[in-house]
């Protein structure tokens, strides 16, 4: 079956109109915005900070709209619709991780304008961002699939949302707890360690190593999600 | 173009669902198979390929693949009636004017209501557009009318004949023979002993005052053959009815009398001597006076003593029903002994 942009932007379409209409969903969106202005009004302008902000809109937005768009489909019973229609897997879930995507990139956006965070190299930045967002879209789509309800999905988003937002503080204990070290490996970590090494002027090779290592968080989210995808068409 | 079922035969756990049966449903025909609703459920994962046949095939044009009004389909409930078909209608890249769909289930006045605000019948009416900007070449409809309302049905009706006049190939499953004979052409009854045609009358499936006549003509010709004799039974306050070769004997215990059937009591409010009379065309014997057995149940006759007897029924618990000894004599004469 051949990949259509015209399906993918026609299930955009829905999903933007459903996402829109449902508040309970929908409203998660202000959060990070709204965090991020009175970080900026409290005049907080360390990385660890912005970063904070910035992952969480990863986790909100990326991670748990994700995960909600795919877990309503399975609870209102359409997602059998919508298999059996000429779009194929690949058109559903690019149409959704679509929207995600867009909506985690101008959220990131107004956040970091509110917070007024400002990176010394906005290229090498965005470029970590747009990877880092391909990560938690993976983990929204993977949780999309376990998840059995809409409600189901809002509970499993949780820890998610802790490792991803608040685990960035862990590095803080690693000289005295040595096991903590494994942490510095999250993706989140190594985004604020990307952005520290931008604000002392590295360039692309510098902060190679951390986008690597994102990039394998990605691969394997991504090889993760089609495993269990297989799995649960089987059942 | 059309449907075609070429020795479909499905068994599961050693038990048969349905036994080998062809069927070719051509296009521009509607038809109906009646079943019960293991062996729809059945049909219609076997259908959606989910489930394999455990013989035979099914074959229909593979181009457009088929389309499925499901019983229990999800609408995106937040969307409006004419977004969601917006919707349909991209995803299917159909080629069909919107419009004329909308108006053909009567939902123009409704486009603008969300669906979750549309009742039931409306529901299934946005169910039916989706399924028409599909364009299939075979539709699979289970349960089409159930639980509609008449506007509704009505509506259902002449969608049918739509697909009719464009030549489209209809496959109806319910469990109910009135939706099958309001909608389809050719009629079957699908069980686990087989395919049975129902026969109908020829061209008269338009107008809505007959079809109550020609439900009635196939109900009296289903029944026909089969002689009604039915034994009604009380369960709490159900009546339910038994066909006679289910009985395995009757009881008569202090002027009650119960049915057994397959270990199970059931009390009938019909005396001995009513049930003999009715049931001696079934085989059915009277065996002692508070005792009717059904013979093709009995297996063996033993002899106690000379005067005492009894007959070793074939049911699960190898139940025992007496035999007086003026009846022996009777019953030697009908086994043709001596």
């Amino acid at each position: 079956m051949t990949f259509s942009w015209k399906r993918v932007n026609a299930i955009l379409q829905k999903d933007f109109k459903d996402f829109s209409r449902n508040t309970a969903v929908s409203i998660v969106i202000f959060l990070p915005i709204i965090l991020a202005a009175v970080y900026g009004r409290m005049g907080l302008d360390s990385i660890q900070a912005h970063y904070m902000n910035i992952n969480m809109t990863f986790a909100m937005v990326g991670t748990y709209v994700q995960c909600c768009l795919i877990a309503e489909e399975k609870e209102k019973n359409t997602l059998r619709g919508l298999m059996l229609s000429p779009a194929s897997t690949l058109e559903i879930l690019g149409g959704k991780s679509l929207l995600t995507f867009l909506l985690t990139i101008i959220i990131v956006f107004f956040s970091a304008f509110l917070s007024e965070y400002k990176p010394a190299n906005i290229t090498i930045v965005a470029f970590a961002i747009v990877l880092s967002t391909l990560f938690y879209i993976g983990i929204g789509t993977l949780l999309g699939l376990v998840a059995k309800s809409v409600m189901e999905s809002s509970v499993i988003v949780l820890p998610v949302i802790g490792i991803f937002t608040v685990g960035s503080f862990v590095t803080a204990w690693t000289e005295k707890y040595p096991i903590l070290k494994v942490a510095e490996f999250l993706p989140n970590v190594q985004l604020i360690e990307l952005a520290e090494k931008v604000e002392q002027g590295a360039g692309f090779v510098q902060v190679f190593s951390n986008l690597g290592i994102i990039g394998i968080w990605v691969v394997v989210v991504f090889a993760l999600t089609v495993v269990v995808y297989r799995k649960r068409m089987i059942d | 173009m059309s449907l075609k079922f070429i020795g479909t035969e499905k068994h599961m756990h050693d038990t048969i669902v349905f036994p080998a049966f062809d069927l070719t449903i051509t296009a521009g025909e509607v038809a109906a198979i009646c079943s019960n609703v293991n062996v729809r459920e059945q049909l219609i994962d076997i259908l959606l390929g989910k489930k394999l046949l455990s013989n035979g095939e099914i074959q229909y044009s593979d181009e457009k693949k088929l389309a499925f009004f499901f019983l229990n389909e999800g609408l995106h409930e937040l969307l409006t009636v004419q977004e969601l078909l917006k919707f349909y209608h991209q995803l299917y890249q159909s080629k069909q004017s919107l419009e004329e769909i909308t108006r053909l289930v009567q939902l123009d006045s409704k486009k603008n209501i969300k669906i979750k605000n549309l009742t039931y019948s409306e529901k299934k009416r946005v169910q039916l557009a989706y399924i028409l900007i599909q364009n299939a070449e075979t539709y699979i409809m289970e349960e089409p009318d159930q639980n509609l309302d008449i506007e509704s049905k009505r509506i259902f009706i002449a969608v049918f004949n739509e697909l009719r006049k464009l030549q489209k190939t209809v496959l109806v499953l319910t469990s109910h023979l009135e939706t099958a004979v309001t909608l389809a052409d050719k009629i079957v009854r699908l069980d686990d002993n087989g395919l049975h045609v129902i026969q109908t009358e020829e061209g008269e499936s338009e107008e809505t005052p007959k079809e109550t006549v020609i439900e009635d003509e196939i109900e009296e010709k289903i029944v026909q053959p089969i002689r009604f004799e039915k034994i009604p039974t009380k369960v709490n306050e159900k009546i339910v009815l038994f066909d006679p070769p289910e009985i395995d004997y009757i009881e008569s215990t202090e002027g009650q009398t119960f049915l057994h059937i397959k270990g199970e009591n059931f009390h009938c409010s019909f005396t001995l001597n009513e049930l003999e009379e009715r049931l001696l065309p079934f085989g059915f014997f009277r065996c002692h006076r508070s005792y009717i057995v059904n013979l093709q149940k009995v297996r063996e006759v033993i002899t106690w003593t000379r005067n005492s007897y009894s007959l070793v029924l074939d049911d699960g618990e190898k139940s025992s029903v007496p035999l007086s000894k003026t009846k022996m004599a009777d019953l030697k004469g009908m086994l043709g002994l001596k």
